[in-house]
């Protein structure tokens, strides 16, 4: 295969210096905060909004906003990366963890290893319960202080930071328990099942 | 062979072919034309674009799509691309780039946003700001040409130093009974601006854009906004949708 | 920055490029059916999101997707369940 030609003087506008420890490998940094999307930005009524935890055909629990904004809050500084190669680092985000959505439905552990996060608009995105735990996973509603622009995927977005931000899912509406794993949208379709960006499990395959 | 039976061969794989620069036109403060020299390169449709890949030291590859400004009588291939603020790739095509330089090129891609005399009239044609690059391939085409198709151009720009191709639109109407060239600068007009003063609605397209029963071939160009509301009107104002081709741009070239 | 959220969407026809890699012939003049709400369109007018992961093509009318398309270093991927057909005119 030919080797593309070097073109002379460009460069990415993505690099910085002495940040290789955080900076998984292929990614590159960017101060910008880019917007992709598998479909429109949904318009999302506040009062009609419902967010749930599902198991099989039960609904384990269900919150409207108010109701959600009571739970307990967690705020985390962290990097975030795309599979398409950026990555933000220290983005503030505030929310409800999973473990306290747990606790929040008197159970001390996951029914089933696995999660399917449902969106408005129909995406999906598969993760196991593993990656949730532990303060690793949360349903984040505010972004650098303010509420999630809806490009963003406010009103609510899943939030796993340490994957690939495809897995953190713009507005989520429901967490569904499953017994066995099932891919979403994208990993159905060539992109990797768990999406670690410090083994660049980028693409099915890798 | 011109260059259109050409193109009409049997399908191929894109490649990766590579573009030097032979010239670069200051269009506007913010826009440039890239003059490009291909080998093999096999002709194109005017409305057509083509994708490009810059490659830095590291390995990092940045890909963007532009559309083909220059007719395909010329020679030369034509990239006309904006500089867009926090752009990655733009900044460099006009501030960086120059007479010598290569960069990769695939094309010509797309057969859906394409006019040539052959597909006939009249032809509208409506664009904003600098997305106008395909629609003067067409222009530049039919002029080369010299064909007689009625044609019209409504451009939208926020001021008169924003328009590209200014003088060269001016001097194809000026030239040519059958082509007229409309603008609408919708933030500052200068003295003496005898064209419309406001965003594109659908009374202005009424007035400019060739009645129902020409049965014209429409062209909109821009944002994906712009193309969104200017088809609603051509459709409320009793256009056929299918009369009416749309391209619609991101807001960054990038 | 974009006046409009709307503008990060683009069309079928900034797919092409890389929908040639998988259908060789320009696939942006072919019209394809909705499978959902039978609306007929040719595929270069399609909005087209999520552009540097892939291509997702939806229907114009309806929003349903019609067609995804990604491209990994360990081959091409194709779905088109939400089309219920394709037609290109003969060459």
């Amino acid at each position: 295969m030919d080797v593309p030609p070097i073109s002379r003087g460009f460069s990415s506008r993505r690099r910085e210096q002495g940040l290789a420890d955080r900076i998984p490998p292929g990614q590159f940094v960017t101060t910008d905060f880019p917007v992709l999307s598998a479909g429109p930005t949904p318009q999302i009524n506040l009062e009609e909004w419902t967010f749930a935890l599902q198991l099989n055909g039960w609904v384990l629990g269900e919150w409207k906003w108010a109701e959600f904004q009571g739970l307990p809050q967690t705020t985390i500084k962290t990097d975030i990366h795309c599979v398409t190669k950026w990555s933000k680092l220290d983005t503030i985000w505030q929310g409800v963890s999973f473990d306290d959505l747990l606790k929040a439905v008197d159970l001390g552990e996951a029914p089933f290893p696995y999660i399917m996060a449902h969106c408005d608009g129909g995406y999906t995105t598969n993760l196991p319960v593993a990656d949730l735990i532990g303060g690793k996973g949360m349903i984040a509603t505010r972004y650098d202080g303010s509420l999630i622009p809806p490009a963003h995927g406010g009103p609510a977005r899943l939030l796993v930071p340490h994957l690939y931000f495809w897995k953190s899912a713009k507005w989520v509406r429901r967490l569904r328990f499953m017994e066995e794993d099932e891919r979403g949208f994208w990993e159905s379709l060539g992109y990797h099942n768990h999406g670690d960006p410090w083994k660049e499990q980028r693409y099915d395959g890798d | 062979m011109t260059a259109i039976e050409r193109r009409t061969g049997p399908a191929r794989r894109l490649e990766w072919q590579r573009a030097k620069v032979r010239q670069v036109v200051v269009e506007t403060s913010r826009v440039k034309s890239l003059l490009l020299q291909i080998n093999g390169w096999q002709g194109h449709l005017p409305g057509q674009h083509v994708d490009i890949r810059l490659t830095a030291k590291d390995g990092y590859q940045a890909q963007r799509s532009y559309s083909i400004a220059s007719p395909p009588e010329d020679e030369i291939v034509t990239l006309t691309v904006e500089r867009v603020e926090n752009g990655e790739v733009s900044p460099y095509l006009v501030e960086e780039l120059r007479c010598g330089d290569q960069f990769e090129l695939r094309g010509p891609i797309g057969g859906y946003f394409v006019w040539a005399i052959a597909i006939g009239g009249p032809l509208c044609l409506i664009s904003a700001g600098s997305r106008i690059a395909p629609i003067m391939a067409m222009l530049r085409h039919r002029d080369k040409r010299n064909s007689r198709v009625p044609a019209v151009l409504l451009y939208s720009s926020r001021r008169l130093e924003d328009v590209i191709y200014r003088k060269e639109l001016d001097a194809m109407a000026r030239g040519d009974s059958d082509l007229r060239v409309v603008g609408t600068l919708t933030r500052i007009q200068p003295e003496g601006w005898a064209g419309y003063r406001r965003r594109i609605d659908k009374p202005m397209l009424a007035d400019a854009c060739f009645p129902l029963d020409r049965n014209p071939r429409i062209y909109v160009c821009g944002p994906t906004s712009f193309v969104e509301d200017v088809s609603s009107f051509l459709i409320d104002l009793g256009h056929d949708a299918r009369t009416i081709k749309t391209e619609r741009f991101g807001p960054t070239g990038g | 920055m974009p006046e409009n959220d709307l503008d990060f969407v683009l069309d079928g026809n900034a797919a092409a490029g890389a929908l040639q890699e998988i259908f060789v012939a320009d696939v942006t003049t072919a019209l394809i059916q909705c499978d959902a709400c039978g609306s007929v369109g040719a595929l270069g007018s399609l909005p087209f999101y999520a552009a540097r992961m892939g291509v997702v093509l939806r229907c114009t009318d309806c929003a349903a997707i019609l067609l995804r398309a990604v491209r990994t270093p360990h081959g091409r991927w194709l779905e088109m369940r939400g089309a219920h057909c394709l037609r290109f005119a003969l060459a």
